[in-house]
């Protein structure tokens, strides 16, 4: 290997670390936001809101991430929408999870205390103020360590982009070892580059807001 | 009925009242007459069914304004419902509950009564405040901001008059030294008073303490009750009790109504119903309760 080729190989992988970091963030908002969103709206008292999040849950957490990443890129134009891989790659994977996340939310919602709901009613609380107030600091708490996985699964998904064009951090390594022939370490650094993106992004976000929720439910601050 | 309201002028004259105290708790005793005579809290023929089974069968109830009314009963025979119904916790399947003389789930137009907007019911809600069984604090947030939140978000109390309230309100339940404890660090004791505190930082004109000392140790009792003395001594303040605590029924109320079968079964002063009662189930069911003591 010479050092021309090392160089190189640092400055793919180093491109596609970053490419995967910055969809896997995008992607995040883009879940946590719309997730909530559609959450809320599936345990609203609404019956054309509950008929949307249905909807939308089941379309994107029914059908292939791939083929959705597809249709926005190769189909949508064919009705005359032009979206950039970049537009693709984070809302399509950020809406592929939002439907997993919805879920997660309306089942941390539907798990607090039903005596909360009614001593919120009894102090003649509006709805909105008691699910801002009272009910959602709750469900935060039961719903992070399932959005811990689901952003987990973000960032693996991420590599899906590279079918829209975009390389990143897994093809970069194919690159690389497509070129150098050594198939044992390049994809031993991707597999270790996965798991030390998720250590040191996701799991300190979601200790530091799990530690934040905590508040009034342990005497102890959490590990 | 009106024997009751008749009694309760009587009372009315010659319950002490602490001036200091009464108009903060907000009962506008500047009322007229007429106002004042009307009960605060009416059932009129309410019905309750879950599925086939009726648990509110026709009820009339009626409370007057200041009255401390207590409600005991068999499990099953509705008396909780009967608070819950007020607190709008639920749905009502027949009647009219009449609130400060306005209906509480309905409203009038055109001479009709039709079911009361979202709005409506969170005005004449704004009347009640409710205690529950296993407090339901808020666990998020501490025994102060637990009195706060309401009055902020629902009142519109800027957050200097709502902390100056809670924690007047703390120091009346004889928590002044816990206002930043969560609920977790509190006893069953010491959280059943912040949930009476966070009820009347709502200043509401009805109180109703649903068994409030049934999930308590025995030996925290005691400061709860005497609490609730300490309000009925010193505020104008309506009181619905269900209670199984016969002894402070007695001493507390001014009326105590037996519950069974989704009907009042018999009802009068304490120490007539509980001292000498007339119907057989009330007999039976007092002499049960009484054995176990």
């Amino acid at each position: 290997m010479s050092k021309v080729d090392l160089s190189f190989i640092f400055a793919v992988l180093t491109k596609g670390v970053m490419t995967t970091v910055i969809v896997t963030l995008g992607a995040c908002v883009v879940a946590i936001v719309l997730g909530l969103f559609v959450g809320l709206t599936r345990v609203s008292p609404r019956r054309q809101l509950r008929w949307f999040s249905i909807a939308y849950i089941e379309f994107f957490r029914g059908t292939s991430m791939l083929v959705q990443l597809y249709w926005w890129f190769f189909v949508l134009p064919i009705f005359g929408i032009f979206l950039s891989p970049w537009t693709v790659g984070i809302l399509g994977i950020g809406m592929n999870a939002s439907g997993y996340a919805a879920e997660y939310v309306r089942a941390a919602i539907q798990a607090v205390d039903r005596g909360q709901y009614e001593a919120s009613t009894a102090l003649n609380f509006s709805r909105l103020t008691m699910m801002r107030r009272i009910i959602l600091p709750q469900a935060m708490r039961a719903m992070l360590p399932t959005w811990g996985n689901m952003l987990i699964d973000v960032l693996k998904g991420s590599s899906l982009v590279f079918f829209i064009t975009i390389p990143e951090f897994t093809s970069a390594a194919k690159q690389a070892a497509d070129a150098t022939g050594d198939y044992m370490l390049f994809f031993a650094v991707a597999l270790f580059g996965y798991y030390i993106i998720a250590r040191a992004l996701i799991t300190p976000f979601v200790r530091w807001l799990e530690r934040r929720v905590s508040r009034g439910f342990v005497r102890e601050q959490v590990a | 009925m009106s024997e009751f309201v008749l009694r309760f002028e009587d009372d009315l004259t010659k319950r002490p009242r602490a001036s200091a105290r009464r108009d903060e708790l907000d009962l506008d005793i500047r009322r007229s007459e007429k106002v004042m005579n009307e009960p605060i809290v009416r059932f009129e023929n309410v019905t309750k069914r879950y599925g086939a089974l009726t648990v509110l069968d026709e009820l009339n109830l009626e409370i007057a304004r200041n009255e401390k009314v207590s409600i005991i009963g068999p499990s099953g025979s509705g008396k909780t419902t009967v608070l819950r119904m007020l607190m709008t916790l639920e749905h009502i399947n027949g009647g009219v509950i009449w609130v400060d003389g306005e209906p509480l789930t309905h409203t009038q137009k055109n001479g009709q009564i039709v079911p009361a907007s979202e709005r409506h019911l969170r005005r004449v809600r704004a009347k009640i405040g409710m205690v529950f069984q296993h407090f339901n604090l808020f666990p998020h947030m501490t025994a102060l901001q637990n009195c706060m939140e309401a009055p902020i978000s629902v009142l519109g109390l800027s957050k200097k008059e709502a902390e100056a309230r809670a924690a007047e309100l703390l120091d009346l339940v004889g928590l002044g030294d816990k206002k930043n404890h969560f609920p977790i660090q509190l006893s069953g004791g010491q959280k059943q008073r912040v949930a009476i505190a966070r009820a009347l930082a709502m200043r509401p004109k009805v109180m109703l303490f649903d068994e409030v000392t049934s999930a308590l140790d025995p030996e925290l009792v005691g400061e709860v009750l005497n609490v609730i003395r300490k309000l009925s001594a010193e505020h104008d303040l309506t009181m619905l009790m269900v209670t199984h605590q016969m002894g402070f029924a007695k001493e507390f109320s001014d009326r105590v109504c037996f519950f069974s079968g989704g009907k009042i079964v018999e009802q009068g002063p304490p120490s007539q119903l509980l001292g000498n009662p007339q119907n057989e189930r009330t007999q039976q069911f007092l002499n049960a309760v009484l054995e176990t003591r």
